[in-house]
């Protein structure tokens, strides 16, 4: 009788682990299989393919991480794409021709401006009522054309320290690939300690979970709604900021904007975040991230050309879909 | 809803008659397009904008359909650009056989959508979003193989998308616009499909209990969906005269855009095409005033997301319904 209900008692424990963190290490999984597999389809692999790889996953890297913790507090926001250009277009008119003291300045003041516009846009949302996917498709138009204000044809640029800050080296291409890393990792694990361990964090996680709960508890849902868009704002901005690094230019083109905003909506559900608020993590968003980065240089490895890579790459999306769906309709049969 | 009896009276009326705001909204635009540019209140220049909003309705009422299920379909522009593009290799071998397979890409791309979302559970943002990058990436490929050849369009798809008749008064896409929001409209209202649509977005749980098939209902509102889509990107192709992958793709948030000003709501259950077809209108009388105004695109973008934003945050106060 008693070891049957400790074998039952941890047969629920062992579900529950699986169920928390059953869909973030199989991501994690998914990336080292592919680039493993990556690895063995190339001549050489070596450290200048971990430093491109790294660093050019840092822009989708940073918006996968924005939208995941707005959409985990509860929200959507469809302009991450467009913060993200005009960070770029700020950032790439500003810090043009400047030392790297500047830019670095520079930088944080893009950051904390993204972040202050953000967080404008989630008091619109909370005072409003309007539903966050309206809000933002006004605000993806709005802060696309403020970019295209800023910077109306490609151009501006960056100081080389500041494009080996992310990249490794001045010119934007190189085999140091320890910043690349360093970037990818430290905001990552940063914002997931800040989500699961501070205060303001699990309020993010409470509100978006069941916000009548959370508000009848005490927390200021208001507040968290702000939070969460000002937090994916400067997330968003970092975004711009590395894309600036990599190429060493700016640019504002609505589509680059539109694009990126689908694929960090695109990561997020990979990476086992519900669009329905209070699930999930910002690990497994940034690393479903870089899977979504990884596929086009594995593809073209296999010899796949870039149109066909993009039907394979929309494909395996739908596929994992797919599977989870069958996976949640016969645990809720189950249940 | 209830109404709140510390509202003033004018307020409740209105919330029972959302239509009354977006119309007035349509007339004020109209008139201010107007004082801007006085050849605009003519026959050729409200014409000039119906042309352009028909497309984007008929657009809309796909997106209509769908968010009323609970769902939306990210994908109506690349459908629309995928048929437009069939159409237009299709076109030396009659109007007919073009108009026709272009539909049929539409009801392929829109029945897996519906398969996806319906069968397998797929979120509808991933899914058509998924779908709209294989399209993009299959007719990219395409072009260079099986479609290469034509891009424009014959004379018949051409006038039916840019011509009009009554003495150039009436664009005949128009009448295609007519005739597509009456069925959608008595669709909606007066079939149990529709109802099947409504009672989706509104509680599925609900209607899933009452032994209603979902699936079933999915996948014919989604490959629905993709005709419209198609039908629209035919029109399209029809107005420019030829077709490139990029046609259609800058509809894809104006259509989302028309629903939401028309009173739909994203989270299902709540909406009508009349209102619809309201927001379409707007979001074309917008685009000829800054045609007009000579905005730079910059200017456009701005001014047009914050009138979406601005109509969205005074219908959710004037309604008390988002």
């Amino acid at each position: 009788m008693t070891t049957a209900r400790l074998g039952s008692v941890r047969d629920v424990d062992w579900r529950v682990a699986l169920r928390r963190y059953g869909w973030n290490t199989g991501v994690w999984l998914l990336l080292i299989a592919l680039l493993v597999f990556y690895a063995s389809t190339i001549p050489s692999f070596g450290s200048f393919q971990i430093a491109s790889i790294a660093k050019n996953s840092l822009p989708l890297v940073f918006l996968a991480i924005a939208q995941a913790v707005i959409v985990i507090a509860g929200g959507i926001d469809l302009a991450v794409g467009s913060m993200l250009i005009l960070s770029n277009a700020v950032a790439a008119q500003l810090m043009d021709e400047q030392a790297f003291g500047i830019t670095l300045m520079v930088a944080v003041l893009v950051i904390l401006m993204a972040a202050a516009l953000n967080g404008a846009v989630g008091w619109v949302i909370s005072v409003s009522k309007v539903p966050d996917i309206v809000v933002t498709l006004a605000t993806l138009f709005i802060i696309a054309g403020l970019a295209l204000l800023v910077l109306p044809s490609p151009g501006g640029g960056t100081s080389d320290g500041f494009r080996a800050l992310f990249t490794g080296s001045a010119t934007g291409t190189g085999t140091n690939f320890w910043p690349a890393l360093v970037m990818l990792f430290v905001p990552m694990l940063g914002a997931a300690w800040w989500m699961k361990h501070s205060r303001t964090g699990l309020s993010l996680y409470a509100t978006g979970s069941d916000p009548t709960a959370a508000y009848l508890s005490g927390v200021n849902t208001a507040r968290a709604k702000i939070v969460s868009y000002a937090v994916g704002g400067a997330f968003a901005a970092m975004g711009g900021l590395a894309s600036l690094a990599i190429t060493g230019s700016g640019e504002s083109r609505f589509a680059t904007a539109s694009n990126f905003t689908l694929k960090s909506v695109a990561a997020i559900v990979l990476g086992g975040v519900a669009l329905t608020g209070g699930i999930g993590s910002v690990v497994g968003a940034a690393a479903a991230g870089i899977v979504l980065f990884v596929l086009s240089p594995v593809l073209s490895a296999m010899g796949v050309d870039p149109n066909t890579a993009q039907v394979i790459q929309g494909a395996l999306i739908v596929l994992v879909m797919m599977i989870a769906g069958i996976v949640q309709l016969r645990r809720e049969r189950a249940a | 809803m209830v109404p709140d009896i510390s509202q003033p009276r004018w307020t409740i009326w209105l919330s029972d008659h959302p239509l009354v705001v977006l119309g007035s909204v349509l007339v004020v635009l109209v008139l201010v397009t107007g004082v801007i540019e006085p050849n605009y209140l003519s026959v050729s220049g409200l014409r000039n904008t119906v042309l352009l909003a028909a497309p984007l309705g008929i657009m809309a009422g796909a997106q209509t359909i769908l968010m009323l299920t609970g769902g939306i379909d990210l994908s109506v522009g690349m459908i629309a650009t995928a048929a437009a593009y069939v159409a237009a290799n299709q076109s030396p071998n009659g109007a007919l056989i073009a108009i026709t397979l272009g539909l049929l890409v539409g009801v392929a791309a829109g029945t897996v959508n519906g398969i996806g979302v319906g069968v397998f559970q797929v979120n509808p943002l991933i899914m058509t979003l998924a779908m709209s990058s294989i399209l993009i990436g299959l007719f990219t490929a395409l072009s260079f193989t099986v479609l290469q050849g034509s891009t424009t369009v014959n004379d018949f798809i051409s006038t039916l998308g840019g011509g009009s008749f009554l003495g150039n008064r009436i664009p005949y896409n128009a009448l295609v616009w007519t005739g597509v929001s009456l069925l959608i409209v008595y669709g909606l209202r007066y079939t149990g499909f529709g109802r099947l649509l409504y009672a989706l977005g509104d509680n599925p749980v609900a209607t899933r209990l009452a032994g209603v098939r979902s699936w079933q209902v999915l996948i014919v509102a989604y490959a629905l969906a993709g005709l419209l889509a198609a039908l629209a990107g035919i029109l399209l192709a029809g107005r420019t005269g030829a077709v490139d992958l990029q046609l259609a793709v800058n509809f894809l948030l104006p259509s989302v855009a028309a629903a939401v000003i028309g009173g739909t709501s994203i989270f299902g259950g709540i909406g009508t095409y009349s209102g619809t077809v309201l927001g379409a209108l707007i979001l074309g009388v917008l685009a000829t005033m800054l045609t007009f105004l000579n905005a730079g695109q910059a200017i456009q973008q701005i001014v047009y997301g914050s009138i979406v934003l601005g109509l969205a945050w005074l219908y959710a106060r004037v309604t008390g319904v988002s």
